[in-house]
């Protein structure tokens, strides 16, 4: 088969449609190998927005019907927390300290299981609550 | 002149404003059901929104994990492969041997064409028995089985191999091709509209069948994705955006094989419709 041949073929819609889905989709898989070791990092402020350190953050994972406990961790002295062991697509996180108060839970969407994620807002912990 | 000129493209201005209309009728359930998939907003919300508020792709992140998509995507592919091939291989054998005159053909069209307008929910206890006797329940082979070769897509063929002259293949003969061999090297390839439809037609058939996968299939990770539908709909109800994700998601090959063979499949279904 001569180039020009080949080239013809691959420009064919019946073999250029498929070839660049595959194209697609590898490069996707490609990326999800690079960005799927579970870290979740995130940081803590409390009501007047100073970081809180000691708090401890709770992580759920969303199932359909149901939230469960996947894991705890407390904060550090500037208020960062980390997870390592996200396996989910789909989690909540809530930060509580003692006399302190209680975050809402954060929903956490990623576009696939254990992509590694940073919070853009922090967990804001709410006075009396 | 010019009034003629002007009444002409009178009609066709409101020819094609009628058909502008009737697709947007048509499209529209398609739209809605896209919108809602990336929305996730309930349809009996009032007012509706026209344009999707906030959209994000995350139902289709939940279809893809919450149940095995990637497997049943995997068995429709395969069943659906099966099929193509088997319809686009036996369709034309059992066309190109229509199209030669020998005594009984009459009668073989009128039994085919008679088969026709039997449903095949009339057939499938039968079929279901033959399937078990041959062990082929739970299995790619099974499912595909009776989406093998299909009457419409044989007259799809018959009425495509008609339209090649004689002479070629009395040619053909003469120069030492095997009947298989007309049928590979002479008719297929003037016969690609044909081709095309039998594609589309045997994916599509193969693609959306419900009934069969569900009598035959015992093991969850052998069910096809409109098996998982179903399953995905009984785990649980509002999943609104999820749900018409994963309509969206088990469309998607449908639409875009279709739209890759259009021209070829409406010139297949209407070769032979006209002569001359």
């Amino acid at each position: 088969m001569t180039r020009s041949m080949l080239l013809r073929a691959v420009r064919h819609r019946f073999v250029a449609v498929p070839l660049a889905i595959a194209v697609a989709v590898a490069a996707w898989n490609v990326y999800v190998a690079a960005h799927d070791d579970g870290i979740v990092r995130g940081e803590v402020v409390g009501p007047d927005g100073r970081p809180v350190a000691g708090a401890t953050v709770t992580m759920m994972e969303q199932n359909f019907t149901t939230n469960s406990d996947r894991g705890k961790t407390l904060t550090r002295d500037d208020g960062s927390f980390e997870f390592t062991d996200n396996r989910s697509h789909n989690i909540q996180l809530r930060a509580e300290k003692p006399g302190v108060g209680r975050s809402d839970r954060v929903v956490v969407r990623l576009y696939f299981q254990a992509q590694n994620v940073t919070l853009h807002e922090p967990l804001r912990i709410k006075a009396g609550s | 002149m010019t009034t003629k000129r002007t009444a002409r493209a009178w009609k066709h201005a409101s020819l094609h404003l009628a058909m502008v209309a009737v697709s947007f009728c048509m499209l529209l359930p398609f739209y809605w059901v896209l919108k809602t998939s990336l929305t996730g907003e309930n349809i009996f919300v009032y007012p509706p929104s026209v344009v999707p508020v906030h959209p994000h792709p995350f139902y289709y992140v939940d279809v893809w994990y919450y149940i095995p998509f990637p497997r049943y995507l995997l068995n429709s592919v395969v069943v659906s492969a099966l099929s193509i091939a088997a319809n686009v291989v036996f369709n034309a054998l059992a066309a190109y041997a229509l199209t030669r005159h020998f005594r009984g053909r009459g009668a073989i069209i009128t039994v085919l064409l008679s088969c026709m307008m039997i449903p095949f929910q009339t057939t499938i206890v039968p079929a279901y028995l033959i399937t078990a006797k041959l062990g082929l329940l739970n299995s790619y082979l099974g499912l595909a089985l009776p989406t093998f070769s299909t009457i419409v897509c044989i007259f799809v063929y018959k009425a495509s191999f008609e339209a090649v002259p004689r002479s070629l293949i009395d040619a053909a003969r003469i120069d030492g091709l095997s009947e298989l061999a007309i049928i590979r090297r002479i008719m297929l390839p003037l016969a690609t509209s044909a081709v095309a439809t039998n594609v589309v037609l045997s994916f599509i058939w193969s693609w959306n069948n419900f009934l069969w996968p569900l009598i035959i299939v015992r093991d969850p990770l052998m069910q096809t994705l409109p098996l998982g539908l179903s399953r995905f709909l009984s785990y649980h109800e509002n999943t609104t955006g999820a749900l018409y994700a994963f309509c969206i998601m088990v469309l998607a090959p449908g639409i875009l094989l279709f739209l890759m063979a259009q021209k070829e499949f409406i010139r297949g279904l209407t070769s032979g419709a006209t002569k001359g």
